[in-house]
């Protein structure tokens, strides 16, 4: 094998490690995302019985944003096995006690239930701020793309340009400013 | 007696009344005014002051752009500013939303905005859309902490929403999708 070829090689089945910063992203789109890369997916190489998936590191998971009402509706379920062991978790009441369960659980129900889901989950680093431990540091090589566009508060915009910016509505002559 | 005091009374009462109506009555003012409040010693002086609009020379309307494509307009109803520009605004953009807002965070109503009635409901509810996720904070009552981290319970968690809902009768739950 040519020196060129055997790096192609290598680059093939290396497992790549990749970032994705969960800040203001929906855990529930961006977990179809991030399963794409932990299973292999978006490689052509790609066969169930072949170990090519990835390794993805998710940053911020408590930053996370759910839609509409989803924190006070969305309600997870476990049963102990014993009688009346069974509880209804709200996903507010969940992110307070783990603030990287709703991500986890998000990934995990997104890929289909088979003995390998075990594994996979495996490969899924998942931190609840910005702080990440150095020997995961070194390995990342590659960032996953944000799905939601993270918002700008409004004091967080220069006074200056809050003033520029081109204004669409003009008060009646006759307003009172409050 | 009453009957005679009664009369003596709306006597005086009327020449006061009527010339401190009046000043009010005759005159419009065509600027912007603001209370403002300063104290002299031990006197309160609080007065509405005449001020420009900072707005006149930022101001925005489809005449006065050279190339823009004309939104689609219903010829039959009047239409307002907003219409004719044809912006698609999110609960994101919270420097066109401001606008619409007094210093407390509260939305303007119709008669001040000039808006018609959609967009009215529309910039309404991004209003309050982009003041439950917290982006702008700085235009709430002066008892808020302005911090959206502070809140309670299910409210300091990040939101965001989807424009869609705001003119829909019912907005779908997701468990109905697994209802047979
Ligand atoms: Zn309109």
């Amino acid at each position: 094998m040519s020196a060129a070829k055997r790096v192609q090689q290598w680059a093939t089945f290396a497992r790549t490690w990749h970032i994705f910063d969960c800040k203001w992203q929906d855990p529930y789109q961006s977990a179809n995302i991030i399963k794409k890369y932990l299973m292999g997916l978006h490689k052509p190489i790609y066969h169930p019985m072949n170990d090519c998936g990835d390794v993805v590191v998710c940053i911020n998971s408590r930053e996370i944003a759910l839609r509409g009402d989803d924190w006070r509706k969305r309600a997870y379920f476990h049963h102990t096995g014993y009688p009346g062991g069974a509880s209804w978790t709200l996903a507010w009441e969940l992110h307070n006690k783990d603030p990287t369960m709703i991500i986890k659980k998000a990934v995990y129900r997104a890929m289909k239930g088979n003995l390998q889901r075990r594994h996979t989950m495996e490969r899924l680093f998942i931190y609840p701020g910005e702080e990440i431990p150095e020997d995961i540091k070194q390995n990342v090589s590659n960032q996953i793309r944000q799905l939601r566009l993270v918002p700008q508060r409004l004091d967080h915009i220069p006074e200056e340009e809050v003033q520029q910016y081109p204004k669409v509505m003009e008060y009646p002559p006759d307003y009172v400013l409050k | 007696m009453a009957l005679l005091i009664k009369s003596v009374f709306s006597f005086l009462k009327q020449p006061i009344f009527s010339s401190s109506l009046r000043v009010f009555s005759i005159t419009k003012q065509l600027n912007l005014k603001e209370f403002q409040e300063s104290r002299n010693g031990n006197k309160l002086i609080i007065e509405a002051v005449s001020v420009p609009s900072t707005r006149t020379d930022l101001l925005v309307r489809a005449d006065k752009i050279q190339d823009l494509t004309p939104a689609v307009i219903d010829a039959e109803k009047p239409v307002c500013y907003l219409c004719k520009l044809g912006l698609d605004i999110k609960h994101t953009d919270v420097l066109i939303l401001s606008q619409f807002v007094r210093s407390d965070g509260c939305m303007l109503p119709r008669r001040i905005t000039g808006l018609c009635s959609r967009q009215q409901k529309k910039v309404g509810t991004m209003v309050s859309m982009a003041q439950k996720a917290g982006l702008m904070i700085n235009l709430t009552p002066s008892r808020c902490k302005k911090d959206p981290k502070q809140r309670y319970g299910y409210k300091k968690f990040n939101t965001y929403f989807d424009e869609a809902t705001i003119f829909m009768k019912k907005i779908p739950d997701q468990r109905d999708k697994f209802k047979r």
